[in-house]
């Protein structure tokens, strides 16, 4: 299976990023093809609502950064991992920069889903989405809980849905095992 | 008089939809006695600053922003992290302002933001400030193309909130519920919406710019992958 993790906690010596590291580790050892994304070494201007990427340069963000890479690595993958510590009852600012760049993803126009107003697809496959958490004394379940809702929405919104979601509280091998047998 | 800090929190900055709607609220609540507003853009550096600064200081914070990707926009994110700190001096028994909120979308009904609210409503009770409610709004992509005048029901409303906020210090229930305009389609609206959306002429605002732009050949480019077909 091919499982692109896209990192989204910003500092390199933080126990979520060996957990990480871990769990990164035990999916190549089981043979799966992993790309993993540390957000906080790219080159990622943000998006800022310009719509460029759907009706001036359709698919493609006009900004020069590294958001390509993050879109190729996503949509190369069968399962999307988003991975981040949880800060102020939320995934991190730069996992989230890293998302909004990915409207370029789907097209402007409106179809009906599920009963609800959407974006048309752009492209023909998508990953299935997975969350990782990492576990921060101030989160309570709640606020987890509202985490994992908004980015189902997001999932669904990218012609997809969130399979998978844990918090970083047990043994990162076994959670990546539990991963593994999701897609 | 009560202080209030206005924070536009649209990447778009002054021009942007959230910002129209934003002015709206702040000329109700001077209207309702408060005093003028500090308006504050978070994609200005170093406004973001001083929306760090000046929170603490302000009885009411205003933060709207537009939906983007089903939260949040990551600039958004980023101020409420810079807040952390005063998470701690709630704990330390230091007073936080009362916070209201403002989500706008693209998307026609209301559902798609009220995750995004719930988040709103925790993040007031994480800094133990009194949470004085969170105006919701559909179709704001919509503002850029039609005229002002159109919209003089919804700037009335938008106004009618900020004024209940400077006399009540927080938004009222009805009123709330009123701006949303549609939570969710009826099954009739499915249906409608259904047979609008293969209808170019429901597209007509993203043909014309693509259009415009010279782009409509490329309308369904997928640089990345497959393009899907339908």
């Amino acid at each position: 299976m091919r499982i692109t993790i896209l990192n989204g906690e910003p500092d390199a010596a933080s126990s979520f990023h060996a957990y990480l590291e871990t769990l990164t580790h035990r999916l190549l050892a089981s043979g799966h093809a992993v790309t993993k994304i540390d957000l906080a070494a790219l080159d990622l201007k943000g998006c800022t609502g310009c719509f460029n990427c759907w009706v001036k340069t359709p698919g493609e963000c006009a900004k020069r950064d590294d958001s390509a890479t993050v879109c190729r690595a996503v949509l190369d993958a069968d399962l999307l991992l988003l991975a981040s510590p949880m800060s102020m009852g939320f995934t991190t600012a730069l996992l989230k920069r890293g998302a909004d760049q990915m409207i370029q993803l789907i097209h402007p126009y409106f179809v009906v889903e599920g009963g609800e107003i959407h974006h048309r697809a752009r492209y023909a496959h998508y990953p299935v989405f997975a969350l990782l958490l990492g576990a921060d004394p101030d989160s309570d379940a709640e606020d987890v809980e509202i985490t994992r809702t908004m980015w189902g929405r997001m999932a669904r919104n990218m012609k997809s849905h969130l399979a998978w979601s844990a918090v970083t509280e047990g043994n990162a091998e076994e959670v990546a095992d539990e991963l593994a047998r999701v897609a | 008089m009560n202080s209030l800090v206005l924070l536009n929190g649209s990447p778009r900055g002054e021009r942007s939809n959230s910002m129209k709607m934003l002015k709206r609220v702040a000329e109700g609540w001077v209207r309702g006695g408060g005093a003028q507003p500090e308006v504050l853009h978070l994609v200005r550096r170093a406004q973001f600053q001083r929306a760090v600064e000046a929170f603490a200081g302000a009885d009411v914070v205003l933060l709207g922003m537009p939906l983007y990707t089903d939260a949040m926009p990551a600039l958004v994110k980023a101020y409420i992290e810079a807040l952390a700190p005063r998470v701690e001096a709630a704990r330390a028994g230091s007073a936080n302002p009362a916070l209201a909120f403002l989500v706008q979308s693209g998307f026609p009904e209301a559902a798609h933001s009220r995750p995004l609210e719930r988040y709103l409503e925790k993040l007031a009770l994480r800094l133990g400030s009194p949470y004085a409610g969170t105006i919701v709004r559909g179709g704001g992509e919509s503002l850029q193309a039609i005229p002002e005048q159109a919209n003089r029901k919804l700037w009335a409303r938008l106004g009618a909130l900020g004024e209940q906020l400077a006399r009540n210090g927080r938004f009222g229930a009805a009123e709330l519920k009123a701006v949303a305009g549609t939570e969710r389609l009826s099954r009739f609206g499915v249906t409608i919406a259904s047979v609008a959306c293969r209808l170019p002429v429901f597209q007509f605002y993203w043909n014309g710019t693509l259009k415009k732009n010279g782009a409509w050949e490329r309308r369904f480019a997928a640089p990345y992958g497959s393009a899907f077909e339908k």
